[in-house]
């Protein structure tokens, strides 16, 4: 093949690729204890006893959020398709985190259990959005 | 080429020669790229298998580093160890749908017609699409917003096609 782009050369790179600096601190109160529905395979999230002691159930259930960012790649056509077919959000939600993303750089996307947001991550890499998981209240 | 058109529950598009020839390279140029973060000696392939024994540090090529990103910012030992549980299955994963996209080429050439995706063929073209724009674009130092990229004119035209023809195949699914 003539001329096509050489994707397999090996490039000399600096061991910092990272752009921009990380930001550790979402606002994700409004995210907090949300339900998401993900697909055939999701269960819903715990929902909070009202007789457990307050205290220990925010200890025990701090969730971890899912966060998708931004990048200069991505359409935003595409970016919106996955967060409606694979999150479950209707179009108009689906197009507002999409916005978000490119506007804030980023948007918090799912917050559970911490598997279940390593799973969401894995499912974003695989359709090669750029995603991340942490602590609610990191 | 003719942009991708809805075809009962099917999509088509129609390449021609050169085009179809190019996708298929590039297709198997990521298979390449991506094999070296692949389970390849006999040994891991067990370990593969259970998902474990991947790596534990991200790629340092730039490209690679984009298609298999740390899962976690800022926690070192998270994204390693998460890394070598799930990277391995990933790349597997990126490396079977670039293989589809190249079957769907190989497939309209050899029956002399259109390329015709069935909706588990759509979602493997999309991802391997996502994945060669992201390489090409790691390649041509596109990583802000804006930036036009540096590089070749050609390297530049064939970024701009994938992203007309992944904006195409949206456009017909949504």
């Amino acid at each position: 093949m003539v001329g096509v782009a050489q994707l397999v050369e090996r490039w000399l790179v600096e061991p910092d690729v990272a752009g921009s600096s990380p930001v550790v601190h979402p606002n994700l109160n409004s995210h907090v204890g949300e339900v998401w529905v993900v697909d055939s395979m999701a269960s819903t999230a715990t929902v909070a006893q009202p007789d457990v002691d307050r205290r220990e159930q925010l200890v025990a259930d701090v969730p971890w959020v899912t966060i998708v960012w931004n990048d200069p790649v991505n359409l935003q056509s595409y970016v919106a398709y996955i967060f409606r077919t694979y999150f479950g959000f209707s179009r108009a939600e689906a197009e507002r985190r999409m916005l978000l993303v490119h506007n804030e750089g980023r948007a918090v996307v799912a917050s559970g259990a911490r598997e279940q947001m390593e799973r969401h991550v894995e499912a974003m890499h695989d359709f090669g959005l750029w995603a991340t998981l942490t602590r609610s209240d990191s | 080429m003719i942009p991708f058109m809805a075809d009962g529950g099917a999509v088509t598009c129609r390449f021609t020669t050169g085009e179809s020839a190019v996708l298929a390279d590039l297709a198997q140029q990521l298979i390449d790229l991506l094999s070296e973060r692949a389970p390849d000696a006999a040994g891991s392939v067990l370990y593969a298998q259970l998902g474990i024994g991947g790596e534990s540090s991200g790629p340092l090529d730039p490209a690679l580093a984009r298609l298999l990103p740390d899962a976690y910012r800022g926690d070192v030992e998270a994204a390693s160890e998460h890394r070598q549980l799930t990277e391995q299955s990933l790349v597997e994963r990126k490396m079977a749908n670039a293989r589809a996209v190249i079957a769907s080429l190989d497939t309209a050439i050899l029956e002399r017609t259109e390329v015709r995706l069935e909706p588990t063929e759509v979602q493997s073209w999309l991802r391997t699409l996502t994945d060669l724009r992201l390489a090409l674009a790691a390649r041509l130092q596109i990583e802000d917003d804006g930036d036009n990229g540096i590089g070749d004119d050609e390297a530049l035209m064939v970024y701009d096609w994938l992203g007309y023809l992944q904006g195409s195949l949206i456009e017909v699914i949504e």
